[in-house]
């Protein structure tokens, strides 16, 4: 260690005498030094002004670029998928009505035809009782008629076994018709008029 | 017939030291690498600056050698 | 000794007639081009390789850069690789995502330099790493030197950052040894080591290149057939060498600028 300090500064103090080609080559020649000094010096300046901040734009506007880009990307990916939401919201939402259709149109349907099956019934009804009602007119009709006829029957018959018209003093006194009240009412069992002539005359 | 000088000798011995680190570094490097190769990159930086610091030692060897020959 | 390296140079003053092959030496990285050959204070020519450099690199970075766009040009593309690692994987990995922006053109103006000048080394018409000289690496290593020394005088206040060398947590009876420790650490060894590593990895790369091209040139054109052919294998070795030295100086330059932001960010850094 001792040896090696010694002779390398023996050289350092020696390196004067020596041509600079004999220098030990670790010993720096200064002209070289200055030079790399210089060399270094106009480097960065050129670096540090010019080439580093062009270069830090660029990174900075491409950075603001590439973010601008995945922005816009998102938002059209959010615009995207909010139509999608809303058409598949409208879809839904015709689904739903399209079925409420359906089934009111059903329910109308059912409605209707159990309106018209009502209206048949009630019109069927109506034809039952009006011929009802015809029957029962035209019955009491004949019943009319056929008691007018009666009563001038009988009352034919009475006159002519009487001799005599009795016509007008029996529609006068409705005695055929009070008969026939008693009749229907009663009172005067038929079998009586065949069997028992004299209750006829009471 | 054998010329030269016993500097180079010297060097010869210091460049043994860095041969066996460098050589332990790069395995380590390797070993850590195939084992987990998304690591590599930090790996990477780490095995240069050990095998940097190893190379030191025979860069310095080297020098030395030069000193005394010249000397 | 130094009649070994008189007579190398008489060999190489000779151009390679003499009858015995004379390995290169470190003299031969000694070039000055203007003031000659014995003027320590000559222009060489790794200073003007150094020189040129800057101006290509300016003139690149300034004319890819000034219309710098969003949608970037091939050239704005190139620079953007190489300033995109410098910028994220060395600055802002290192120094962390804080305070990295200021230490970048201090970054990538080393890296850029450096890398230029080292592949300058295996560039045909010059061929000649000017970080194989020991003043230039030693010029940016001061830089360095001083740089993160005023950011962590700085950030810490004197005392602060002598303090701030220590690592926390340890017994007080080792805390002065390991000061002693660290004080070398942060100003000896670390300066150091990034100066002589990057010289040493450039000088001897470059030596090594020259042995097998002027060891190949010698065999082939002293030697006899035997040495003849030999000399094909040492050309194929200078050609391998060769590939080789792209990545040890890529790999330098990376490693020298790395190292520059572990230094500032250790200086930054608020626990050590």
């Amino acid at each position: 260690m001792q040896l090696m300090a010694t002779t390398v500064i023996g050289r350092l103090v020696s390196e004067g005498e020596t041509t600079p080609a004999q220098g030990l080559p670790i010993l720096p020649n200064i002209g070289e030094l200055i030079v790399g000094f210089i060399a270094f010096a106009i480097l960065f300046v050129i670096v540090w002004k010019k080439v580093v901040p062009n270069l830090e734009k660029a990174f900075a506007e491409r950075a603001a670029a590439i973010e601008g880009g995945i922005r816009n990307a998102e938002e059209a990916q959010a615009q995207a998928a909010a139509a999608l939401e809303q058409y598949q919201a409208q879809l839904r939402e015709a689904r739903t009505e399209a079925a409420k259709i359906r089934d009111e149109a059903k329910e109308q349907g059912s409605a209707i035809i159990a309106e018209m099956r009502e209206q048949a019934q009630a019109e069927a009804n109506r034809i039952t009782e009006t011929a009802h009602k015809q029957i029962d007119a035209e019955r009491r009709q004949a019943v009319v008629s056929l008691r007018g006829e009666v009563g001038r029957l009988s009352t034919d018959l009475a006159s002519r076994i009487v001799g005599e018209s009795l016509h007008d003093e029996v529609r006068q006194k409705g005695l055929v018709e009070r008969f026939l009240a008693e009749l229907e009412s009663g009172a005067i069992r038929p079998e009586k008029v065949g069997t028992d002539s004299a209750g006829a005359g009471a | 017939m054998l010329g030269g000088n016993i500097a180079i000798l010297g060097y010869g011995l210091s460049a043994i030291g860095p041969g066996i680190g460098i050589g332990l570094i790069f395995a380590a490097y390797i070993n850590g690498a195939a084992r987990q190769p998304e690591a590599r990159g930090m790996l990477q930086s780490i095995a240069i600056l050990g095998f940097v610091l190893a190379e030191a030692l025979a860069i310095f060897g080297l020098v030395l050698a030069f000193v005394f020959k010249a000397a | 000794m130094s009649s070994d390296v008189l007579t190398a140079l008489g060999a190489l003053a000779a151009s390679g007639s003499g009858d015995s092959y004379e390995t290169p030496t470190p003299a031969e990285f000694w070039w000055p081009l203007w003031g000659g050959y014995d003027n320590p204070w000559a222009f060489t020519r790794p200073s003007l390789v150094l020189l040129l450099s800057v101006g290509l690199i300016a003139w690149w970075l300034v004319a890819s850069t000034r219309k710098a766009a969003v949608v970037p040009s091939k050239g704005q593309w190139i620079t953007e690789q190489v300033y995109g690692l410098v910028r994220n994987s060395i600055a802002k990995d290192v120094i962390g995502s804080h305070d990295f922006l200021k230490f970048v053109p201090l970054l990538f103006t080393m890296f850029t330099l450096i890398l230029v000048n080292n592949l300058f080394g295996i560039i045909p018409p010059i061929q000649y790493p000017t970080m194989s000289r020991i003043g230039f690496p030693m010029a940016l290593t001061l830089i360095v030197y001083v740089v993160y020394h005023v950011v962590g005088f700085r950030k810490h206040g004197f005392a602060g950052y002598l303090k701030s060398m220590i690592p926390g947590g340890l017994p007080k009876a080792v805390l002065p040894f390991i000061f002693v420790l660290e004080f070398i650490t942060y100003y000896v060894t670390r300066p150091l080591s990034l100066c002589l590593r990057l010289f040493g990895n450039m000088f001897a790369g470059h030596l090594l290149l020259l042995l097998f091209i002027t060891a190949g040139d010698y065999m082939l054109l002293h030697g006899s057939i035997g040495m003849k052919l030999v000399s094909v294998g040492s050309y194929a070795m200078a050609f391998v060498m060769t590939a080789f030295e792209i990545l040890v100086e890529f790999l330098q330059a990376y490693i020298f600028t790395l190292l520059t932001a572990t230094y500032i960010a250790s200086s930054l850094a608020d626990e050590h």
